[in-house]
């Protein structure tokens, strides 16, 4: 008697076990990511980091594996000149239990403006419930990359709960596959993530738990790599995804997408560096700089010379502009002694520390032409802030590469761009141009106007594209094994959703 | 010559041989540093390459002919940067301590010489700030005025000025005091006047050994603040950073650390050398080389002198015989001296032979070298030691600690110092029962709480749990006996025990020897340079001088018929409660230090009976009483009539 | 000695004080805005006048400390300004990784230092002697982080002895834990253990020309038993005096030995939160180090006066 009972309790033990695994997932899945958790805030979040948030948020649409947005949170859009309507999908809950639904869209969008950190969100007006779920969002103006927008961060839905909290940045909820265990988690160390039982499609959660390490130290991330610490882990160009390059048993993945690396000549009116409004001037700097040895030793072979900003398989790239730059010193040299500055001068450049080296190259290439270009260290995480003020008439950045070129207006061009501090006027073609490139969503149309955009930019040179690299993902032989990995359209993580651990 | 002391002749000779092992590291200290000033005063001429010229195909080189260093992560020559390195290492040491020196020593000064709440106020912020960390408070100032070679060093300039402040204030707390400064004042001179005129020669001293040590440090922090990023700022080249990019390299190119890394440790090792060299010469003065003295008489060669003195009589009841001994030192240039010759005696059971002379004439010695602790350098090359019959040169040291303490024992000096002030006195007497005898803790414990009563310390129980520092001298020398007699010894060596004590307590301990001698039965050698308290408790006393016995006798035969000059001349030298008028006289000079003995007599410069055959060696003779000098018959006569 | 170490506590009431009255003031001069690092990038001027209220920072200098010290007193040290962590959450947090590689290095360095100070005492000028001044001479010359790089070089990634980065907790694995610390414990302990031979050597060399040394053998103590509890305990007086300067030393030095083995210590937090301008971690983790050095003072204080009979109160 008490034999049975005991046995059919361990029956039943095991089936609970059995069938909580299944729903569960099982094993681990460490990820490493290169820079340090600010917040956990999507909305709050001012670009790097979203290796934290992917466990646990999930956005309105996601980038399929041809960059397209498909609809997650959502079933299906319209977009009706400034009207843009977003069917949401039906049943699904915050972890906590909250129901997800239009009107809780509604008010994430609707922080997300008045917040105004997304740049992506810039141009919605403001968004409200039609029904249950259906969602409008309302436009300022037309723009054909929102619904890109609403894959990232911007697209990204909070539990209202999650909204009222002080410390949303250490308490974040969402609909995602995994939640954040906090406990379990060590501040600046490690992110720990577990199975969202109430996640709508269970069939997905394949992890018992997910870790995001934070080891912005490269070396340090290499080693917990080569050492099994971790399973994968982002990288930038640098020696130490060099080496995992060329160290067998593991492998690093180039990723769709990348950054391209560029100096702003914000001062291209010549306010404060009057050489900067000279084009011979401008010119003979692009033609300066050795971007084949710049790849080599400053970003280890793992970068291609850039000329416009995007990538080879961008829609908007145009093989024209190959070479257009190429480095030549002579012809640098003779652009100079035309310019009303042969004798060369000095400007000031910001730098931060992961840049240094960068700008460390770039200033020995121009000395080769008889231009000083101090490098002046700034905080990390404040280049791109200063960037927008005056204090320096150049600065020097990353864009990624497949961010819709519509931003490359909003960045640079129109006399109010975020990175145009000095209020230099753009051309009437090309203002013509940034206006056309609205007006549709077909990248068909909107391919050669962008392509004539990039044109008028490298003539005009005061953007001096360097070089471009593809996302860097570091794993293990395992990981790169693992069938399930997925790397994200454009981003330095993995797809979550159906993610199993590597054994 | 003029005759030295020993101590003297130590003191006269070690600072010449520690100049010159000084002279050297000087010598090579400040050539390391003057060039790292050519370094970086000529950066630009010397160093082959612009240290900012970069050459990316060519990056992280190993050493070759053209790059000496090999380049760095954006093909710069490693060696000129290393050169330009040494620029801001200059300007980074002389920048942040003449911050310290100026802000930390007119503040100091200012607070020493104005006392009361200034000096509260910013003392207690010192404090503060010291019981922080110094990297710490160095990168809360970075973090105040941002980072970059300059700010730091004024970081830590402020964070070094604490100590300049320190030592600032603490000379004018002392000088203060001083009568000059008062008296300068009484005449009238101004405050400003009174602390440039008599407290900065003060200060300088302390100052400069203070500034090298800053420097040292200054070097490492901020190379560890450039290694962190706080520091200086690339691209220029400091050492620190150039190790910060190399640390990014490591995996790549790991002698990127090496030219940095050696650099900052020559540097610092020799400011550190030289700090060491100057600290020593302001604490002591400044040492003048010293040429030994010739000595007048060089001592006798002795390998070829075998034992001639008559060997003791053999007694029945002998304790301890010791025939012939030889003991050697060895000298600074290395070769052997004597300390004690050709010394023989002999005590038996209940005897007591009292060693008598000056400090120097090898009496302490003897005791130790019964003991076989004689200490580094010094040994027995002649003679035998026996004890109750045992040869103690053929014991090992382990045997020998087992005779120590269970068959001899002694009792020193100055019992403030012979017993182990970290530990009760109860309990250093009760270790020697529990490690010799091996009896149980309780039993040893009673067994000290008895031996403390017995001699003569009342309430014993409390006494034993007392510390030394608790206990008076007499009482201290009371345990020190007690632990000296713990296991019964048969010899008990007593070195000049009542010296160190009052003379009231003298007497007491004196007839406590006597008495625990009546009750333990045990031979005793009484070391003492009083031939007062000599004659008080022993039954032979053997006068010792420069290392060899020269007189031996019973007690009363000696006082009353001494037959060497310097028995009389210690003799003479014996305060009489009779006759208190006529000043004592005393021997002129001093015993001759080891090596500088006179061949011949070795008392022959000193004594007044000296004739020729003195300068040929004397042998003691004698049968029941001994003596070593020629005219020994002639002085008894004299003495006698 | 229950007084004193009473007398210490309170004593540490004042000094934490006033150091927390200097941080604070300290860090009200900074000169840029951490608001402007807060509100990040693309910040608006409404953005940056709600997040100064939220800070706070529109009181007075002297409101805001007194708010701070009242919540500080109930061991809530604020909160980080740029997240929700509260700052003694992150400092205990680190706590125990800076604590155990401080530790670690100390024990090394103590014995280390002790040993070779007393082998060079046991022998002046013996060639152990100069071997061991020399190497102590040398060892204050070395910066700790470059003997910590040269050490992974050759351990970690030539010998793949040790790890080259990280400190595992020693909850999460002992044997993993042990491994990890060696190396920077070792670069950290170099120069303490210096300092510490040299003190040994000089202490000990006092120590064996005492009378008491020389009475213990001639009482025919064992040699051994002589230098090690008589000799030794007294020797360690003067030591412990520098012990406790020297650990405040190594808690210093393992602000930068850390970033060498990336580990994420009370450094690193230091480091981030001098970068960010982040203040109110600036000012716990300054109170949290002074605290600990009164600690280490506190118990060399209580140690001196186990070996020193003469410095125990009556």
């Amino acid at each position: 008697m008490t034999k049975w009972t005991a046995g059919s309790a361990f029956l039943v033990a095991m089936a609970l076990g059995l069938a909580s695994a299944s729903a569960q997932g099982s094993g681990t899945f460490k990820y490493a990511e290169q820079v340090k958790l600010i917040t956990m805030d999507p909305q709050q979040q001012s670009g790097s980091g979203v290796p934290y948030l992917r466990p646990v948020y999930e956005s309105l649409f996601e980038r399929g594996p041809d960059g397209k947005p498909v609809p997650l949170l959502a079933a299906g859009y319209e977009v009706d000149g400034l009207n843009v309507t977003i069917k949401l999908r039906q049943g699904v809950t915050f972890s906590n239990g909250e129901a997800f639904n239009a009107e809780v869209a509604a008010a994430n969008i609707n922080r997300g403006v008045k917040l105004a950190i997304i740049e992506g969100l810039k141009t919605v007006a403001s968004a409200e419930a039609v029904d249950e779920f259906t969602l409008r969002i309302k436009l300022k103006e037309p723009d054909p990359a929102i619904i890109d927008s609403l894959c990232h961060t911007g697209g990204m839905m909070l539990a209202p709960a999650a909204i009222a909290d002080p410390a949303l940045d250490r308490n974040p909820i969402g609909t995602g596959p995994y939640v954040y265990d906090k406990a379990a988690s060590r501040e600046g160390e490690v992110r720990i993530y577990t199975p969202n039982p109430t996640y709508w499609d269970k069939d997905k959660i394949g992890l018992a738990r997910y870790e995001v390490w934070e080891l912005p130290d490269d070396t340090a991330r290499l080693n917990a790599l080569k050492t099994g610490q971790i399973d994968a882990g982002n990288w930038l160009a640098n020696p130490q995804s060099a080496i995992i390059d060329r160290t067998p048993g593991l492998k690093l993945i180039r990723g769709t997408g990348g950054l391209n690396y560029h100096v702003i000549l914000s001062d291209r009116e010549g306010t404060v560096v009057p050489a900067f409004a000279d084009l011979n001037v401008r010119k003979a700097m692009a033609h300066a700089i050795d971007r084949e040895a710049f790849g080599k030793a400053v970003q280890f072979g793992l970068a291609e010379k850039s000329f416009q900003p995007y990538g080879k398989d961008d829609w908007a790239y145009d093989p024209a502009l190959e070479g257009i730059y190429e480095f030549n010193l002579d012809k640098a040299r003779e652009l100079m002694a035309q310019s009303k500055f042969p004798d060369g001068f000095t400007f000031d450049m910001p730098s931060i520390p992961i840049y240094q080296s960068r700008l460390e190259a770039l200033a020995g290439f121009f000395k080769e032409i008889g231009i000083t270009m101090n490098i002046v260290p700034q905080e990390p995480g404040t280049l791109a802030r200063i960037s927008r003020t005056t204090n320096f008439p150049a600065t020097n950045l990353v864009w990624a590469t497949n961010t819709d070129p519509k931003f490359l207006a909003l960045r640079y061009i129109y006399a109010d761009a975020a990175y145009n501090p000095f209020k230099a006027k753009p051309t009437e073609e090309l203002l013509a141009l940034a206006q056309q490139g609205l007006e549709s969503v077909d990248t068909e149309v909107r391919g050669p106007i962008y392509k004539k955009m990039a044109a008028r930019l490298a003539e005009d040179a005061f953007l001096i594209f360097v070089t471009n690299t593809p996302i860097l993902i570091g794993v293990s032989e395992k990981t790169a094994n693992n069938p399930t990995v997925v790397y994200r359209f454009g981003e330095d993580s993995i797809n979550l959703r159906g993610l199993k651990a590597n054994d | 010559m003029t005759v030295q002391s020993a101590k003297e002749f130590k003191t006269a000779r070690r600072p010449r041989r520690r100049l010159s092992a000084s002279l050297v590291i000087t010598v090579i200290a400040t050539s390391v540093l003057v060039l790292l000033a050519i370094l970086a005063i000529f950066a630009d001429w010397i160093a082959p390459y612009d240290p900012l010229k970069q050459n990316l195909i060519e990056a992280l080189q190993s050493p070759s002919a053209a790059h000496w260093l090999g380049t760095d992560d954006l093909g710069r020559d490693v060696l000129s940067r290393l050169i330009h390195g040494c620029r801001i290492a200059v300007i980074a040491a002389a920048e942040a301590t003449t911050i310290a020196v100026l802000l930390g020593v007119p503040i100091g000064l200012f607070i020493g010489y104005r006392g009361g709440w200034w000096d509260w106020v910013v003392m207690r912020t010192v404090e503060a700030i010291v019981s922080i960390p110094g990297i710490m408070v160095a990168i809360v100032i970075i973090a105040i005025l941002g980072a970059g070679l300059h700010k730091a060093m004024i970081a830590l300039g402020i964070l070094y000025s604490t100590s300049f402040l320190r030592l600032a204030r603490g000379v004018v707390l002392a000088e203060r005091e001083e009568v000059y400064v008062r008296s300068a004042r009484v005449i009238g001179a101004s405050d400003g006047r009174i602390l440039l005129r008599h407290i900065f020669p003060n200060i300088a001293p302390p100052l400069i050994v203070q500034v090298t040590l800053t420097v040292g440090a200054v070097l490492l922090s901020e190379a560890g603040l450039s290694f962190i990023g706080l520091g200086v700022q690339p691209p220029d080249a400091s050492w620190g950073t150039m190790l910060n990019t190399a640390a990014a390299f490591m995996d790549l190119n790991w002698f990127l650390a090496i030219p940095p890394g050696i650099a900052i440790i020559v540097t610092v090792l020799s400011v550190n050398l030289l700090g060491d060299v100057i600290r020593d010469a302001v604490g002591r003065g400044i040492v003048v080389g010293v040429k030994p003295q010739t000595p007048a008489a060089r001592f006798e060669t002795f390998a070829s002198v075998a034992a001639d003195s008559p060997l003791p009589p053999r007694r029945e009841d002998e304790v301890l015989r010791v025939e012939g001994l030889q003991v050697m030192v060895s000298s600074r240039e290395g070769n052997e001296v004597p300390i004690i010759t050709d010394l023989s005696l002999a005590i038996a059971k209940g005897e007591t032979l009292g060693l008598v002379g000056e400090s120097g004439s090898g009496k302490t010695l003897t005791g130790l070298a019964i003991l076989g602790l004689m200490g580094a350098g010094v040994r027995t090359t002649h003679g035998s030691i026996t004890l109750n019959g045992r040869e103690l040169s053929s014991l090992t040291e382990k045997q020998m600690e087992k005779v120590r303490g269970n068959e001899v024992a002694m009792v020193f000096q100055d019992p403030t110092t012979s017993l182990n002030p970290a530990f009760t006195v109860g309990s250093q007497i009760a270790e020697v029962l529990l490690t010799k005898k091996g009896v149980s803790k309780k039993e040893a414990w009673e067994r000290v709480v008895e031996l403390i009563h017995r001699v003569g310390i009342p309430r014993p129980e409390e006494r034993a749990r007392a510390y030394p520092h608790e206990l008076s001298g007499g009482m201290a020398q009371r345990v020190a006996i007690a632990r000296a007699l713990s296991c019964n010894p048969s010899l008990l060596i007593a070195d000049e025990p009542t010296t160190a004590l009052d003379v009231t307590v003298q007497q007491e301990i004196l007839d406590l020897f006597r008495d625990l001698q009546e009750e333990f039965g045990m031979a005793m050698l009484f070391v003492t340079h009083d031939l007062a308290v000599a004659a008080d408790v022993c039954d032979r006393i053997s006068v010792m001088y420069a290392g060899e016995m020269v007189e031996m006798a019973p007690v009363d035969a000696l006082f009353a018929n001494p037959r060497h000059p310097y028995t009389r001349g210690l003799l003479r030298a014996m305060p009489h409660a009779s006759d208190r008028n006529p000043p004592l006289p005393t021997i002129r000079g001093n015993v001759p230090r080891p090596g500088f003995w006179p061949a011949g007599c070795r008392f022959s410069n000193r004594c007044d009976f000296r004739i020729a055959a003195c300068d040929t060696r004397v042998p003691l003779v004698g049968t029941d009483r001994l003596a070593r000098c020629v005219r020994a018959g002639e002085l008894a006569m004299e003495v006698a009539s | 000695m229950l007084r004193l170490i009473f007398q210490r506590l309170l004593a540490l009431v004042p000094l934490l004080f006033i150091v927390s009255v200097l941080t604070f003031s300290f860090t009200s001069l900074l000169p840029s805005d951490p608001v402007d690092l807060i509100i990040g990038d693309t910040g608006t001027q409404e953005q940056y006048e709600i997040v100064r209220e939220r800070l706070g920072m529109n009181e007075p200098v002297v409101v805001r400390y007194f708010q701070w010290l009242g919540r500080a007193v109930q061991g809530d040290l604020g909160t980080s300004f740029f997240n929700s962590v509260s700052v003694t959450g992150a400092v205990m947090q680190r706590l125990p990784v800076t604590l155990s590689l401080t530790a670690v290095s100390a024990l090394i360095a103590i014995v280390v230092g002790i040993a070779a100070g007393i082998a060079a005492a046991l022998r002046p000028r013996s060639w152990v002697d100069r071997f061991a001044t020399l190497g102590a001479t040398f060892g204050q010359a070395v910066p700790n982080f470059w003997f910590g790089l040269i050490l992974v070089a050759f351990f970690a990634v030539n010998l793949r002895w040790f790890p080259a980065t990280g400190l595992t907790p020693i909850s999460a694995s002992p044997w993993e834990w042990l491994r990890s610390v060696t190396l920077p414990a070792v670069a950290l302990g170099l120069s303490a253990s210096a300092a510490i031979a040299r003190q040994v050597r000089s202490a000990m060399v006092g120590v064996l020309q005492q009378d008491y040394i020389r009475a213990a053998r001639a009482q025919g103590l064992p040699a051994r038993r002589v230098l090690f509890r008589h000799a030794l305990t007294n020797a360690m007086v003067p030591v412990v005096a520098v012990l406790s300067f020297q650990i405040t030393v190594l808690l210093g030095g393992s602000l930068i030995v850390e970033q060498v083995f990336a580990i994420n210590g009370l450094g690193t937090l230091a480091i981030t939160a001098v970068r960010q301008q982040d203040i109110p971690m600036i000012q716990g983790l300054v109170l949290v180090m002074v605290a600990l050095v009164v600690i280490v003072q506190l118990a060399t204080d209580v140690m001196y006066g186990l070996l020193n009979p003469k410095a125990r109160p009556s």
